[in-house]
């Protein structure tokens, strides 16, 4: 590893002035501070004063009341007490994070076989389903959802009519949504389906760096596509690997949206999540002290996955 | 160097004026479009059922207040509350705001509405009760009664004739038997997904209709508290007959509701013999695109026929009312709109083109003239409401009675542990701070 501090001195002009050295380092190490101002200045306004005034409330009884007079009752921890020791918040917690693990671990599963089949594709095989993941990227969550949604209806939806026409006749009229077992794995196949294109095409660009020789060896040397993947990609992935597996489980935490509208704004007691469960306290019963502690302690949550995700970036860039 | 650092700092000014200005620029003109525009907020209902009735308030206003504009902005059920809070958060909203009756409380309770004269608005003197109680708290009105809503059974005569019912139902007994002889001929094996009478799992407002007619409630008072009653006998008894008819003669989605997808609508689809429905449900089965126009001389309506003979089932008295949020700083001028949207000439437009009960009983002739409104003003007869509290609003955002309901379906044999749990966290909500 490189050390840093000894190079600019190793690569100083040999004679010059004292003050004049001393004003070029000044500037060199201002310089980036101040373009980052502006930055910093939005990411302060936008996120940092949310942030500031979730916590405040978090502290507070803020219902209609207090709304309407914008002056919130300072209960100290009273909040907090309150989910911590009700059950449901338990419950919602660990279904939490089991979706989450199931959905990250399908996710990162299917993206690292579609990555791995991209590579051995032909261009326009694989500008071909390129394209398909771009499309999905890019679709806004609710329009999806919403499409989702009508192919599992009840009444009219394709699914159940395909399902019909194939001769399970007991799925004409199917709610998909009266079983949770069948509900969450409707959920799940959206959440995942929406989450592999990123995952898939950030592996696929990773694995350029896999190089080919080494493979070669490998596979003259006698192992099979499972070793020279588990021994000399898994490796190399590491890194991006980690990265991809910390971005999905903070966004599959968080997930919000589909479960929202597939359950048309009224989700069931089996489907709720934390965010729902915050969103629902906070404005259906407007109890937004409430809401924001439970907002907050998932942020907390989030911030040991943060923790990693950060360390992983950190290091890949000391490795540069 | 010094040039570098002489860039760098004009690209920071630069970039510093650039967003100062935009943010001035965006404040500054809805500001001074607010003055002179009164904001109101209605349902998407007032823009499809009676829009001659918006444009002659808004044309009577004018007249009356020739330098504001009316911008009317038409909500949707799901989320008015939720943008509503949000306004009262930043201090300005809409001037005029429409809510449904079991919102009201809530809001007027808080402290969120302008208390209004009544005998500053028309009719106020024959206002229907059930709206003018929602409507008013601690003895002020918050909100002025916008129109009523009751519903009645909507039936295919065609259908009805075809399976040998000469008459319409007027006991549940019969009504049983009716149903029971639709499934006969048009369900069952032959066509499993059709509906004698199409009732989805979490349509509360029907469904509770079964537990008062058995004298039960959802709540009742005890020493000043509220207690959850859906576990006494009598409720039990009506959730039991409603299970009975929803498992027996519906086959419609035991977890939805009658809103998604909209009743009225698969019924225009031919495959449901009848369905509880409101008013302005009949002639939208029949719109040009999305009903059936087809149908219009094959449907009646009559009221639900209550367990005890010569008596309705007790109806839902649904309705809107209008409030002026305390956040509005033109109070008086949005009073006069209100006044002009619910005068005697608008009230028979919303009654005669949409199909609702107007506010005022001075009206009911209407009603009883109308054969499309007549069986509805009808049930309205016997009615029932929801506990009269503020935190009623948060019952039905909790989903308390929609759960319950569609589990029912789901689990009869757990009739009363559901009904059990649901009171318990009925008396919860209720009681609540």
């Amino acid at each position: 590893m490189k050390d840093h501090s000894a190079v600019p001195l190793a690569v100083e002009p040999a004679p010059a002035p004292a003050r004049q050295r001393r004003r070029l380092q000044a500037g060199r190490h201002v310089t980036p501070y101040l373009l980052l101002i502006p930055a910093l200045a939005v990411i302060g306004g936008v996120l940092g004063y949310p942030l500031f005034r979730l916590v405040t409330l978090s502290f507070q009884e803020y219902g209609l009341p207090e709304l309407i007079a914008h002056k919130g009752r300072w209960i100290g921890l009273d909040n907090y007490r309150e989910i911590f020791s009700d059950r449901w918040f338990w419950t919602v917690l660990g279904r939490t994070i089991a979706f989450t693990a199931v959905t990250v671990g399908l996710t990162m599963l299917f993206g690292t076989l579609i990555a791995l089949l991209l590579a051995r594709l032909g261009t326009f095989m694989r500008l071909l389903i390129t394209t398909g993941l771009v499309l999905v990227w890019s679709m806004p969550p609710v329009v999806a959802v919403n499409i989702w949604s009508w192919m599992v209806d009840f009444e009219f939806g394709v699914l159940n009519w395909t399902l019909a026409q194939l001769g399970f006749e007991s799925y004409a009229h199917h709610d998909w949504f009266v079983n949770p077992i069948q509900g969450w794995a409707i959920i799940t196949a959206i959440i995942v389906w929406g989450a592999i294109p990123f995952v898939a095409i950030t592996i696929f660009a990773g694995l350029t760096q896999v190089s080919g020789e080494l493979v070669e060896a490998a596979s003259i040397d006698g192992a099979n596509a499972f070793r020279i993947f588990r021994d000399i990609t898994l490796p190399i992935l590491k890194p991006i690997f980690v990265i991809l597996a910390s971005l999905s489980v903070i966004w599959n935490f968080q997930v919000f949206t589909q479960i929202w509208v597939i359950r048309n704004a009224r989700p069931e007691d089996d489907y709720f999540l934390l965010s729902i469960y915050s969103f629902v306290e906070s404005f259906n019963t407007s109890q937004y002290g409430l809401g924001s502690a439970i907002a907050l302690v998932m942020v907390l949550a989030m911030l040991v996955v943060t923790f990693v995700y950060i360390r992983q970036m950190v290091r890949i860039g000391e490795i540069d | 160097m010094r040039l570098r650092m002489f860039a760098t700092a004009v690209l920071l000014i630069a970039l510093a004026i650039a967003a100062a200005s935009a943010t001035g620029a965006s404040q500054a003109s809805p500001a001074r479009a607010q003055a002179d525009a009164l904001t109101v907020w209605l349902m998407g209902d007032a823009q499809a059922n009676w829009p001659e009735a918006v444009a002659a308030a808004n044309q009577s206003f004018k007249s009356q207040h020739p330098g504001t504009d009316v911008n009317v902005q038409y909500q949707s059920w799901g989320d008015y509350k939720t943008k509503f809070e949000a306004t009262l958060s930043a201090g300005s909203g809409p001037d005029v705001i429409e809510f449904g009756n079991t919102d009201v409380p809530k809001y007027s309770a808080a402290g969120a509405l302008a208390p209004l004269t009544r005998s500053d608005f028309p009719n106020s003197g024959t206002w229907l009760s059930g709206l003018t109680k929602a409507g008013s708290y601690n003895g002020k009105l918050y909100a002025v009664p916008y129109y009523a809503g009751a519903r009645g059974v909507i039936y295919r005569t065609d259908q009805y004739q075809q399976a040998g019912i000469t008459k319409t139902p007027k006991t549940l007994a019969e009504f049983n038997a009716a149903m029971a002889k639709l499934m006969k001929k048009f369900g069952g094996s032959k066509n499993p997904t059709y509906s004698a009478v199409y009732f989805p799992g979490r349509y509360w407002y029907a469904a509770m209709s079964f537990v008062y007619d058995y004298g039960g409630q959802i709540a009742t008072t005890k020493n000043g508290k509220w207690v959850g009653a859906l576990n006494s006998p009598k409720a039990l008894s009506g959730l039991t007959a409603w299970r009975n008819v929803a498992r027996s003669f519906s086959r419609a989605n035991k977890t939805g509701d009658e809103a998604h997808p909209q009743q009225a609508l698969v019924f225009a689809k031919g495959k449901v013999g009848s369905f509880v429905g409101n008013g302005w449900e009949w002639p939208y089965a029949l719109d040009p695109k999305l009903g059936n126009p087809s149908l219009s001389n094959k449907i009646g309506a009559y009221p639900m026929p209550s367990h005890t003979p010569g008596k309705y089932m007790p109806t839902f008295l649904g309705g809107s009312n209008l409030g002026v949020p305390v956040t509005s700083k033109q109070k008086a001028l949005a009073a006069d709109w209100i006044a002009a949207f619910t005068n005697t000439a608008n009230m028979t437009r919303m009654a005669t083109g949409g199909g609702v009960i107007p506010n005022t009983t001075s009206l009911a002739k209407i009603n009883a003239a109308k054969p499309t409104l007549a069986p509805f003003a009808e049930a309205a007869k016997y009615s029932w409401f929801v506990p009269s509290t503020p935190n009623w609003a948060n019952v039905e955002s909790a989903n308390v009675l929609q759960s319950m309901l569609s589990g029912i379906l789901r689990n009869p044999s757990k009739t009363k542990e559901l009904a059990t749990a649901a009171s318990a966290r009925i008396t919860e909500i209720l009681n609540s701070r």
